[in-house]
């Protein structure tokens, strides 16, 4: 490949490392390379930012720094609002402030851990990226926002689950490093997406049965008719709309999307492992995030997850997690739940299982 | 691959924006060559050509976008197919226009 992808500049040295330890012999060499070359690559902003917080980091500390793209595609942007700076003023700058806020205490609070690589890792999220941006995304080394094109999607800060999953992307680098195609790569989006509902369930204190299991229900304008960008208890009936066409998400095996588009698939058959992780939530009751998601971020942190897992293999790894930290039943329900969207476990027969761990 | 093989009459382009959080605007659009004059053929092939440089198969992690160029044409007298991708971040205001407006 010729010239620098300009990413690979800003990608963390921890992910770089990562690489190097874990990666394929491609992806060591490239990894190895690049990181000789991370600091010069990477803005002096992001790169003091850091380097200050691994000098003085207490744990748990939180520290953001928010960005403004002023409509341009150049990232990090201008510098507008640091850690403990009051509101800035722009609706945009803040909301991203307090989410990446919220979805680092969602993380520490409940999971014990500090931030997207549990050492502080300081967040940097770029608001008004481009112009009318219908997306966010996670770079490898920030969050970045666009504001929608006003018709059909509003700002995507607006909703704290979107923003939570993409901090995510950033946490399933720097654990299970997911390949982001085919089945890993779609369990990387629905792993994303159980965090990002998960920290709004976590904000409004809602219970399993109370909370929508809807991904950007506050991004859509009134104009379309839907709901939201996902829908994690009924997978393709997000939206339908003459714009923005029908929601493609299968919620069963049976359903599986075969594509070569979209990494092969990875945000339309998430919806199989989120339906399955809705029906585990449901199951099991109460708070999701202290069941269900203490098994998912069990699963995720397992250094038997291999970086090219497939639903089967992600399946009964929960299905361990699930005896291991909480008993029998609930080892159950995530057994029954990964049956009901058609995902065996690895090792299993469908008419030869016995209850509990075999 | 340095350059693309020479296109005829009967190759198809299909360019489509792919990847990030919504998924059903891929806005796919097919050129048909055969539908074009020399021209605009050529105008097509130069845009594709310098977009070699940037192509690259890690692309869409994390949901950032890409562009994806798929291009079925005969060669030896068989069907053949070529599929590249380009991050967003690195496409050519060229690329982008292709796709929009399907215009060179
Ligand atoms: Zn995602």
């Amino acid at each position: 490949m010729s010239g620098q992808r300009h990413y690979l500049g800003f990608m963390p040295p921890y992910i770089l490392n990562r690489l190097i330890d874990h990666g394929s012999e491609w992806q060591r060499s490239r990894a190895l390379k690049t990181l000789t070359h991370v600091r010069q690559f990477l803005p002096a902003t992001a790169r003091q930012s850091q380097a200050s917080v691994a000098e003085a980091h207490q744990p748990g500390q939180l520290q953001r720094n928010i960005y403004d793209a002023q409509h341009l595609t150049v990232l990090p942007g201008a510098l507008v609002r640091v850690e403990g700076q009051r509101a800035s003023g722009d609706v945009a700058v803040d909301e991203a402030y307090d989410a990446l806020g919220a979805t680092h205490d969602f993380f520490w609070q409940v999971y014990g851990r500090d931030s997207i690589d549990n050492r502080g890792f300081a967040l940097a999220g770029t608001a008004h990226y481009g112009e009318g941006y219908e997306n966010a995304f996670w770079n490898g080394a920030q969050m970045v926002f666009g504001d929608g094109d006003g018709e059909v999607f509003q700002r995507f800060t607006r909703s704290l689950d979107v923003v939570a999953h993409e901090l995510t992307h950033g946490v399933i680098e720097s654990e299970a490093g997911l390949v982001y195609r085919n089945q890993s790569g779609a369990l990387n989006e629905s792993i994303s997406d159980v965090f990002g509902v998960l920290t709004r369930q976590y904000v409004l204190k809602q219970t399993a049965e109370q909370a929508d299991w809807l991904i950007g229900a506050d991004l859509l304008t009134d104009k379309v008719k839907g709901k939201g960008l996902r829908s994690m208890s009924h997978p393709g009936t997000a939206y339908d709309d003459p714009v923005l066409g029908k929601d493609p998400q299968p919620a069963h095996m049976d359903d599986f999307i075969n594509t070569q588009d979209d990494n092969g698939g990875v945000h339309l058959n998430s919806g199989i492992p989120n339906r399955a992780f809705y029906l585990v939530a449901i199951a099991l009751g109460g708070s999701a995030w202290e069941r269900a998601g203490q098994i998912w971020y069990d699963t995720l942190c397992d250094k038997n997850l291999d970086n090219d897992a497939n639903f089967q293999a992600f399946a009964t790894l929960t299905v361990q997690h699930a005896h291991q930290r909480f008993g029998t039943e609930a080892a159950d329900a995530v057994r029954k739940a990964w049956e009901e969207v058609g995902v065996g476990l690895a090792g299993e027969s469908p008419n030869e299982r016995t209850s509990g761990l075999g | 691959m340095k350059e693309l093989p020479a296109l005829g009459n009967d190759a198809t382009v299909r360019l489509s924006r792919q990847g990030g959080q919504v998924t059903t605007m891929t806005r796919p659009r097919e050129i048909e060559f055969a539908q074009c004059n020399v021209d605009e053929r050529e105008q097509i092939c130069n845009v594709l050509n310098r977009c070699l440089p940037q192509t690259s198969t890690d692309v869409g992690r994390g949901d950032q976008r890409f562009y994806q160029i798929e291009v079925r044409y005969r060669s030896d007298n068989r069907d053949d197919q070529l599929r590249f991708t380009v991050p967003e971040d690195q496409a050519s205001e060229e690329l982008k226009r292709l796709w929009d407006k399907g215009q060179v």
